[in-house]
């Protein structure tokens, strides 16, 4: 059946003609010379101040990175990229790093004002006692603020930009850096690894638990310019850390290039959760401009018992992809990934998720909802695979879609691949089937099947998205009521 | 792909290329025919057997899989057998050439080589893509096989019963099968081989079905253990018509089994149920692509797997439902039961959907038999071994069953599902 009109209305409200942060801001801008060369990369490098290591390490990325190809086989489209017609650093003048918030630019300050994103930490304290957050401010190239640093370094937890860390906690850096997520994994973390401007680092040491909710604020702001951030957290034994990530670009009629790389490591008895409210520039009606986000996030439970969760809310960019995974290595450890991906306009988005077992006893979960909606195309594409020694792994994976009109697609690519007897797999895209316990449940008490439907799947995306703290979360607010009635599997 | 330069050829491809240039000349075909198989085997040649780096053919990389081919021999194919259900009427194909004793009343045939001689049968040899391997191979050595037309409002009693019996070397065969309005039929097509010398088997089944028709299609894949079996079949839906399409794997080495169909009258629907039974060093792919093309069409697939020992199971699933497609009902669903630490399956249910007024659901399981299950059975005095027997066979038997219509047929079929499990059990 086609979908609701409530729903209709919902994705309406975010389609792409609605974006509300395509604001520009006017600000004297520091940057490197268009094209991408080992002189680039020496120029980042010493723009950064870093050790010898770090620049061996990136000429390694880039020599790689100049013998490999392109990807081809996501289902997306768009017109070559020219690597050499892109900014790889641009900083707001005068800013090479973080400083105290009396030394921003106020204009810049403005930027992150009309954003709703707070960096004034005895605002925060002044306000209402709602969560508090700290902050790591990212404009293009360069991390402008990090909030409550002193009061983290309190705790013995470490979270600064990755240029400061590299610089200040280089063994940390260097013992994790690319453990992950290889310099030769993929052509977008390559040329990231290569020409990675900033991002934030995390470290919570043994047995800590993060005492407030960490967050990095992205914001792409210079023409031409391509954002490459590098992000690295590391939750040792015991310890846990709630982490999100925000993203806005101005509206331009030129594609803009996004090429993270996120690395997370869970050692024994870690949790990290990590949460993305992704509204980069979509681009407008007729699919002009807007950002490409080649993205590559992927978590190590490396320790015994880790555990960690993917959150994301995906409503801007003009292409997405990326698929965030987690490699279950530790016995016992567990994978989350929650996801819901609304696309309008022309977007194009090709996500999902990757599940590892490589442990024994391991167990992930995949619910993923994909809404497409105008011109736009949703693709879910998610893996699912026991290796021969991950006994007992187990895996729910539920994965629906919902189109409204007839110019969209929704597609649905599961890859599983089991090889050991004992791994229990179940894979499902039909809402006739949620658990049937709890429908059953809804029922007994007079709650007609598809308002109990609603309710099971909503209340259980609302649980999640209402963990995201506000000021991130407008979108995601708006998501939640959106039913799946008429998915179509 | 781009690969317009030559590859350095694999002994199995250099094999393919040569069988060719051994048997020009005495190949079949017109002009129109010949020529299209120097293109499908020079597209061999230049591009190479697909590797996992081809999406379709990414978790059976035949270039790697595919180690040796045996070489063709004239004299490789055996004796008709009995067949598989009593009173079925056998039409088999020796070295290309088609036996036609046994023809029952509604149905005319004539063997495919003199559809390739008058070049009749050049539209068909046409690959269906880039990735169509299977396609190029079988277009490029076919030698024979049958065509077959059901008359319109035919009802056949008895099953039709394709035999492609070998022994050994090579066998490529066709079989464009149409059926008429209102026909009613069910078609078997049998794959075996009499001897454990490899041999290296592909066939392209291309079925029509006419307004109204309903048929069951059953695909029966028992070839040697040493055998590589590249089968394909598509179909083609109309208005109102029903296919119940039955695929079982009981044998081969390395098997592909291809169905590729299309949804293209309203109220068409397909039914295929599919058991793959997987043992030894064996690897087997069944990759299966519908395309619901129009408004009101269903579809309903279930896909048994058992894997035990060393073996390697695929099932890849694609549905598609076009732009006006509305009304689509479509469920596919793959389960599978995975019996040994050294077993390997990997499942690939699709969905690519452009109408937004559908239900399409898709389900893939992998586990292990159900331990209550078991312990219900043991519970009761009955030993573990023959426990976990009944239990795989009850996994797959049951959806054997839905062809109740037919007893002996049912009957016939599990009885190949028994003597399977006996053997490798």
């Amino acid at each position: 059946m086609p979908a609701v009109q409530e729903t209709i209305d919902q994705v309406r409200q975010i389609d792409v003609d609605q974006y509300k942060y395509g604001f520009e801001t006017k600000i004297e801008m520091d940057k490197a010379p268009k094209g991408l060369s080992e002189d680039i990369i020496r120029l980042i490098s010493s723009k950064k101040n870093e050790p010898e290591w770090m620049l061996e390490w990136r000429f390694e990325a880039y020599r790689r990175w100049l013998t490999m190809e392109e990807p081809s086989w996501a289902r997306v489209r768009y017109p070559k990229i020219d690597f050499n017609e892109i900014h790889y650093y641009a900083a707001p003048k005068g800013t090479t790093g973080p400083k105290s918030l009396d030394e921003v630019d106020p204009e810049l300050l403005k930027v992150y004002e009309k954003l709703g994103i707070p960096l004034r930490e005895q605002e925060i304290l002044a306000g209402v006692e709602k969560s508090k957050i700290a902050v790591d401010a990212v404009f293009d190239s360069v991390s402008v603020v990090t909030t409550f640093k002193e009061e983290l370094k309190k705790a013995g937890v470490i979270f600064m930009s990755i240029s400061e860390a590299i610089r200040e906690h280089p063994d940390l850096v260097r013992k994790y850096l690319g453990t992950v997520v290889p310099q030769s994994d993929n052509f977008y973390a390559t040329l990231n690894s290569a020409v990675f401007t900033d991002g934030s680092f995390v470290y919570v040491p043994k047995g800590v638990r993060c005492p407030m909710e960490l967050s990095t604020y992205f914001r792409i702001n210079e023409k031409n310019t391509g954002q490459f951030e590098r992000t690295l957290i590391i939750a040792d034994e015991g310890a846990y850390v709630s982490y999100l990530e925000g993203c806005t670009a101005p509206q331009r009629d030129e594609n803009q290039l996004h090429a993270a790389v996120v690395e997370l490591i869970a050692l024994d008895d870690a949790e990290i959760k990590y949460s993305t409210v992704q509204n980069w520039y979509p681009g407008d009606k007729e699919g002009k401009g807007g950002i490409y986000n080649f993205v590559t996030k992927r978590g190590d439970c490396r320790g015994k018992n880790s555990k960690i969760s993917w959150t994301q809310v995906e409503t801007g960019s003009a292409i997405t992809w990326k698929y965030p995974s987690c490699i279950l290595r530790g016995d016992g450890s567990r994978g989350e990934f929650y996801s819901i991906a609304v696309s309008n306009g022309h977007q194009q988005v090709d996500s999902g998720t990757k599940m590892i077992h490589l442990g024994k006893n391991t167990s992930s979960r995949i619910i993923s909802k994909g809404i497409a909606a105008g011109f736009s195309d949703n693709t879910y594409r998610g893996q699912v695979s026991a290796h021969r020694k991950a006994e007992n792994a187990r895996n729910f994976t539920q994965c629906d879609s919902l189109l409204i009109g007839d110019k969209c697609g929704a597609h649905t690519v599961p890859y599983i691949e089991a090889k050991n007897s004992t791994a229990q797999f179940e894979h499902e895209a039909t809402t006739s089937k949620i658990s049937e316990d709890q429908l059953f449940y809804c029922l007994q008490r007079g709650i007609p099947e598809e308002a109990a439907i609603a309710l099971i799947v909503n209340g259980f995306v609302k649980e999640v998205i209402q963990e995201l703290p506000m000021e991130f979360a407008v979108e995601a607010q708006k998501l939640i009521g959106i039913s799946l009635e008429g998915s179509v599997g | 792909m781009n690969m317009q330069q030559a590859i350095k050829m694999t002994a199995a491809e250099s094999a393919l290329v040569d069988a060719y240039t051994a048997q020009i000349g005495d190949l079949p075909g017109d002009g129109a025919v010949l020529s299209l198989r120097d293109t499908l085997v020079h597209e061999l040649r230049t591009a190479g057997l697909p590797t996992r780096r081809v999406e379709a053919w990414h978790y059976t990389d035949l270039r790697t899989l595919l180690r040796s081919v045996p070489a063709a021999d004239s004299t490789a194919f055996s004796e008709r057998v009995e067949a598989i259900v009593p009173g079925a009427s056998v039409l088999s194909v020796r070295n290309g050439q088609a036996d036609l004793k046994t023809l029952p009343e509604g149905v005319t045939a004539r063997s495919y080589s003199e559809s390739l001689l008058d070049g009749s049968a050049a539209a068909g040899l046409a690959v269906l893509g880039a990735d169509d391997a299977i396609g190029r191979i079988n277009g490029g050595l076919v030698r024979g096989g049958l065509e077959i037309a059901v008359a319109e409002g035919a009802e056949l009693k008895a099953p039709v019963e394709i035999q492609v019996v070998q022994s050994h070397g090579q066998a490529h065969t066709r079989f464009p099968v149409s059926f008429g309005a209102g026909a009613k039929a069910t078609m078997i097509e049998r794959h075996l081989s009499t001897s454990a010398e490899p041999s290296f088997v592909s066939s392209v089944s291309d079925v029509t079905l006419a307004e109204g028709a309903d048929v069951i299609w059953i695909i029966l894949q028992q070839q040697g253990p040493a055998d590589t079996h590249l089968g394909q079949i598509r179909f083609d839906l109309g208005k109102d018509a029903k296919l119940h399409l039955f695929v079982i794997n009981a044998g081969g080495k390395l098997v592909r089994q291809e169905l590729h169909g299309k949804a293209s009258g309203e109220g068409a629907d397909l039914t295929l149920r599919g058991i793959n039974l997987l043992g030894g060093d064996s690897h087997t792919d069944v990759t299966f692509t519908l395309s619901h093309d129009v408004p009101h069409t269903t579809s309903s697939e279930i896909i048994r797997n058992v894997v035990f020992d060393r073996a390697k199971g695929v099932f890849q699933g694609k549905i598609l439902v076009a732009k006006d497609a509305q009304k689509t009902d479509a469920k596919m669903a793959c389960n599978t039961l995975l019996l040994s630490d050294d077993a390997d399956l990997s499942a690939k249910p699709e969905l690519e959907i452009f109408a937004d007024d559908v239900q399409c659901g898709h389900g893939a399981t992998v586990a292990d038999i159900d331990h209550t299950q078991l312990f219900y059975l043991l519970s009761r005095g009955i030993p573990e071994k023959k426990a976990r027997a009944m239990l795989v066979n009850a996994f797959v038997a049951e959806i054997v069953e839905e062809l109740e219509d037919d007893e002996a047929l049912v009957e016939a079929l599990e009885g190949v599902i028994s003597a399977w499990l006996e053997k490798h059990a």
